[in-house]
Parts: structure tokens; sequence; C-alpha cells
């Protein structure tokens, strides 16, 4: 059967809906994640999640005048998305089939579209997650679970992109490009 | 997220350009590039390229194509300033882009 996660109502707004069990994983991810992402261990994921905007080293100055201006705002709108995750899941009551069921606000289908991909990108590059995007490891392997896990939070953030897809739909500026 | 505010002071690239002669170059002289890599999917690179920058779903999936195959792709240009907010905004998406002068 399939199941669909996020749907649109008809009155406009995203439903959402997991497993009590998928809502209580997802609520100890955005947990962590809320303290991860204000505090990144130094290395690769640091620098996946806040990446330079200048490469050019003699831009240093530029560098440290963008980090200034955007580097607190990006942290705290992370850490904000993170928790309002999971307060939103962890509030909710299950249904009587077991079911937590919420209805997002638009800030909040940012904030799940956002949080989802910010999650994938913390495991995906502790991982060291390739181009095949294969995380099936052996059971015995260290990376199981966080395999696991990476791979379920890819199927839930395809989704809910998909969602968005649809209602971007095809027609946009389609310019040739100036260079 | 707000946009960066930082004040710059436009140099010119060019003698020409400071001259303000024939020659001079088109007003944009910073590119914003979008890197490959191996956990954004095509799906959500898209729907960024459409929701950012407004393109249509051709030209986000040529662009997302170029990433993914050529490494790289210039996605955006302009002043520092607009591609300052541009990175920024595709920074707070997971996206992993960078800004440099278009020589």
């Amino acid at each position: 059967m399939a199941r669909r996660t996020f749907a649109r109502a008809r009155d406009g707004s995203l439903q959402v809906t997991l497993f009590e069990q998928e809502a209580e994983l997802l609520v100890m991810t955005a947990r962590d994640m809320a303290t991860l992402v204000e505090e990144p261990p130094d290395g690769a994921v640091r620098d996946r999640l806040y990446p330079r905007a200048y490469l050019d080293p003699t831009e240093e100055s530029a560098q440290q005048e963008y980090d200034a201006v955007v580097h607190d705002d990006l942290v705290t709108a992370r850490k904000r998305a993170f928790e309002a995750i999971a307060d939103r899941l962890e509030a909710a009551q299950p249904n009587r089939r077991g079911m937590i069921e919420l209805v997002l606000g638009t800030d909040e289908e940012s904030q799940w579209l956002t949080g989802l991909n910010d999650a994938r990108l913390v495991i995906g590059t502790a991982l060291g997650v390739t181009e095949d995007g294969d995380t099936d490891y052996p059971r015995d392997d260290p990376r199981f679970e966080y395999g696991v896990l990476y791979g379920w939070l890819t199927a839930l953030h395809f989704e809910l992109v998909s969602v968005f897809l649809d209602e971007i739909g095809e027609a946009g500026t389609d310019d040739p490009a100036p260079f | 997220m707000s946009a960066p505010g930082v004040e710059e002071i436009t140099i010119p690239d060019t003698v020409e350009e400071l001259l303000g002669g024939e020659d001079a170059r088109p007003d944009v002289p910073w590119i914003v590039i979008v890197w490959n890599d191996p956990i954004n999917t095509f799906a959500y690179v898209i729907f960024v390229f459409q929701k950012l920058f407004g393109y249509s779903r051709a030209k986000a999936s040529r662009l997302t194509n170029q990433v993914h195959f050529e490494g790289k792709a210039v996605v955006a240009s302009g002043t520092r300033e607009k591609c300052e907010a541009d990175v920024a905004r595709l920074h707070a998406h997971g996206l992993w882009a960078t800004m440099q002068k278009d020589d």
C-alpha cells in the first residue's frame, strides 16, 4: 500500500501523516540536529553546513564580512527549524490508527523542507555518502543504523520535494544565460 | 533570513570601464556557482533553482544536470551585493554555492 506522508489538503495546508514510531525517530533526529547545527564538529560536516561564499583566499575580508552578516542568522534558522519540527511532533497525540497527523503552516513547510535536507547533509557527510547514494551497509557495519536513517530521510524529503515541484510547475524565466 | 547588507564600493574592473569607454564590460562582474555534491537530490536542486531564481523547469533542469555532470554551473550573476544575497539563500537551502569575479 502506498502511504503518503505529505499531502496537500483542499484548504491548501500541508498534511503530514507519520507512524508513531516514525514521529519518535524524527523527534530524536531533530533534537540531535538542533544541537549539532549550532556547534558542528570541525571538519567535513561543518564545511558542508556552512561553506565559504568566496573560494578566493584574497577575498578573506569579504568572507569575514559575509560570515558576520549571514552566519548567525543561518545557524538560528536551522536550529529553529529543527526545534519546530520536534515541538510539533511531540505535542501531537496519535489517532486511533496509531498515526501522528499534523497540519503545517507556510513557515513550517519551509522548515520541514530545509530541515529534512539539513539532516541528510549532516548524516550523509558523516557517513561519507558517495554519488550512488547507497547507504545499505551490512548489519555489523558501525554505519548501519545511520545508513538506514539516511535512506528513510531521503525518501521522506523526496516525497516532500515532489509535492512542491508539482505546485511550482514548469513555467518560469528561460532567458539565455548571459555567460 | 536577512539578505547581506554589506556596503561595498564597486571598483571598476578595467580601464575602459573606469573611463566609461565603449569597451566597458556589462554590469555583471560577479557570478554565483553551484558545485556538485553527492547528497542533494536532482529534484531538490531543480526546485531550489525554480524557487529562488524563478527559472522554468527546463532551465532549472539544465543547470542541475550541468552541476551534476560537469561538477558546477553558473546559476546567477550580478553585483557583489546581489551575488552575496543569492549565495546566502542557496546556503540556507543547503546547496554548495560560491561566488567569484567573472574574469
